[in-house]
């Protein structure tokens, strides 16, 4: 099928532009009706002394006496010429507070990614190689166990043996204090969130490699190169690993929030200073321009890394049609 | 005839008794879990006759105690015994379990097979948002609203995981009911007058239960691992409302002071029971394709 990539790509941005509407409508409309007030986060403890009139000037201030539809409409003159507003609880400028923290979120997030892609795909690979035998097996159990304990026993359980119980690596934090500046210091922090990260979801995607693998091995053309004296490394490799990968490039453009939404909680029980950390106490605590940036970066990132997929997809292996994508990754899913 | 009689002549065939084929389909049935999982749920159920001290008390003169002849799996650091604790937790745990999913799974089937009767686009309107709804992580959508909400009780945490668990199932309900939705018996009941709630439930659910069915006791599982780590976050439900989750939420003190029993007990339990209702579901998933593949 031909496309006029003009119109092609307009379509998607059009599609992209609709979606970052919605989104932010939504959350800005969900979190201004959600019971809560907002000046806790900006007075603290002091709001309970706080008279009538004295809460009603305040938020006068902060411009949250208005109907949400002008609001609303304000924020989003704001944000187009760059300014998002300040965060109630740091009084600073929200893309300060969020700059300070996403270096941290990105390394660990980013590192457990690439970890993930790679050993997935190597696991997947042995155990479709191994079908049925004790490696394949003795995998497959390991990672339905895996799969069943909640991410944050597992960081529990691992902190309590590796710092508490043997003093091996720290258990919380990004770095220790005076240490800031020291690589080392800090790679032994990101330890055990990251071994967190990546176990948590290596298995689901290592299975899906399998089963795909799998699939293919039935395919008539793998019979065919057996049959015209293919070694079993060259069929695996050079032909079924082939046409698996596709669907799997795709499927992990697709995964990159959920991975990133993994860090986020391992990120508060490690303490580890990031935006999972900071979107938790932002939603908790109804700062609004803050939540309203973290939302719309995770809501971007989310719409973003699914046109990635459907693109990817779509131009790698025409014979799927976009809507396949996400089939794909709810089967493996379950 | 009355109308219901008539519309019951319509209804499906029912399958003439095949006693060889009950055995079939336990063949491959984890005993293991199917036991456990039995065995958890009685206990939750009779707790008050296992328990040996009060769950809530706040023994202050025996808190963090290590597991014991008195305090079986010892106390916490507030002094609330452990053993007592897990069966009287469990049962809040599982109800929260089972509510969110009966609520998913109401949503699910409602909205799928709405979207597999609709025309074309409207059809294609809901998959889209469906799809939207997938590729949010689920646990994420669930921390944002609870934070939001405040303060949870039971109600309100099945209802949050509750409302953001379908759109998996929904899907599924919606292939279904497209496959069928021409089928001679689905259009004739519609000649005769039938409206959507009774096509839906003589109709349509009758076919796509064995294929939801694997999915529902995945949605479990996943309401109750969302509990607790939202509980545990200090999200969901309080302190003083026991659950799994929130025996956990103490562990942050307790990795402070190496009582290792507070962390592992509660935590054990939660695992082994994910793990049963994971072997179930898959032995579903198994035995609903095997169907698929005899006929």
């Amino acid at each position: 099928m031909r496309r006029n990539p003009f119109v092609y790509y307009g379509k998607k941005a059009l599609i992209f532009l609709l979606s970052v509407f919605l989104l932010s409508v939504t959350v800005f409309y969900i979190s201004r009706l959600a019971p809560g007030d907002p000046l806790m986060s900006y007075y603290g403890e002091r709001v309970e002394k706080m008279s009538v009139e004295e809460k009603e000037t305040a938020r006068g201030k902060l411009g949250l006496n208005e109907p949400i539809y002008i609001q609303y409409i304000r924020w989003v003159e704001n944000a187009i010429k760059g300014d998002f507003g300040i965060s109630f609880k740091y009084k600073q400028d929200v893309m300060q507070v969020i700059g300070s923290r996403i270096g941290s979120t990105l390394i660990l997030g980013g590192t457990g990614f690439v970890l993930t892609f790679v050993g997935a795909l190597l696991l997947g690979i042995l155990c479709a190689w191994y079908e049925d035998r004790w490696v394949d097996r003795l995998l497959c159990k390991g990672g339905t166990l895996l799969s069943c304990i909640p991410e944050f026993w597992l960081s529990l359980v691992l902190i309590l043996v590796f710092a508490v119980t043997l003093h091996l690596l720290p258990g919380s934090g990004a770095y220790d204090v005076g240490y800031k500046n020291n690589v080392l210091n800090r790679i032994e922090h990101l330890i055990l969130p990251l071994v967190i990260v990546v176990l948590q979801h290596l298995w689901y995607y290592a299975y899906m490699i399998r089963n795909k693998l799998l699939e293919e091995i039935g395919a008539d053309y793998v019979l065919l190169g057996k049959s015209k004296g293919l070694s079993k490394r060259k069929i695996m490799f050079r032909h079924c690993l082939r046409n698996v990968l596709p669907s799997y490039i795709s499927l992990m453009a697709i995964s990159v929030p959920h991975v990133v939404g993994g860090t986020y909680i391992v990120e508060t029980v490690f303490s580890y200073p990031g935006i999972g950390a900071l979107s938790y106490e932002s939603a908790r605590y109804h700062d609004y321009n803050l939540l309203m940036v973290l939302c719309m970066m995770t809501g971007i990132l989310v719409i973003f890394c699914n046109m990635i997929g459907q693109i990817i997809n779509e131009k790698l292996d025409p014979r799927i049609k976009a809507t396949e994508v996400v089939e794909t990754s709810e089967v493996t899913e379950l | 005839m009355t109308e219901k009689e008539l519309f019951t002549v319509v209804g499906i065939r029912p399958e003439p008794p095949a006693p060889k084929k009950k055995v079939k389909r336990l063949k491959g049935f984890p005993w293991i879990s199917g036991i456990l999982l039995a065995l958890i749920l009685l206990c939750c159920l009779f707790a008050e006759l296992l328990m040996t001290k009060e769950p809530g008390y706040l023994d202050l003169q025996n808190f963090n105690v290590a597991p014991n002849g008195e305090f079986l799996f010892g106390t916490d650091t507030l002094g609330r015994d452990i053993f007592s604790g897990i069966w009287y937790g469990g049962r809040i745990s599982l109800t929260i379990g089972f509510l969110a999913t009966l609520i998913s799974t109401l949503i699910a089937v409602v909205y799928g097979s709405v979207s597999g009767i609709a025309p074309g686009w409207l059809d294609a309107l809901m998959m889209r948002f469906t799809e939207i709804f997938l590729s949010i992580p689920g646990l994420l959508m669930v921390l944002f609203l609870q934070a939001i909400l405040g303060q949870a009780n039971v109600l309100s945490l099945s209802v949050v995981i509750g409302v953001t668990g379908w759109a998996s199932i929904a899907k599924v309900v919606r292939t279904e009911v497209r496959q069928i939705r021409n089928s001679e018996y689905v259009v004739a009941s519609k000649c005769m007058g039938g409206k959507f709630p009774h096509i839906l439930r003589k109709h349509l659910a009758p076919n796509f239960i064995a294929s939801i069915m694997f999915m529902v006791v995945m949605n479990v599982r996943g309401a109750i691992g969302s509990e607790s780590t939202l509980s545990f976050m200090g999200m969901g439900l309080p302190l003083e409302i026991i659950s799994w989750g929130s025996m956990l939420s103490l562990s942050e003190k307790a990795l402070l002071t190496d009582s290792w029993w507070i962390i592992i007990i509660p935590g054990a339990f939660l695992v082994t029971l994910l793990m049963c209702l994971t072997n179930i579901g898959n032995y579903l998933r198994k035995s609903a394709n095997r169907k698929e593949s005899n006929l």
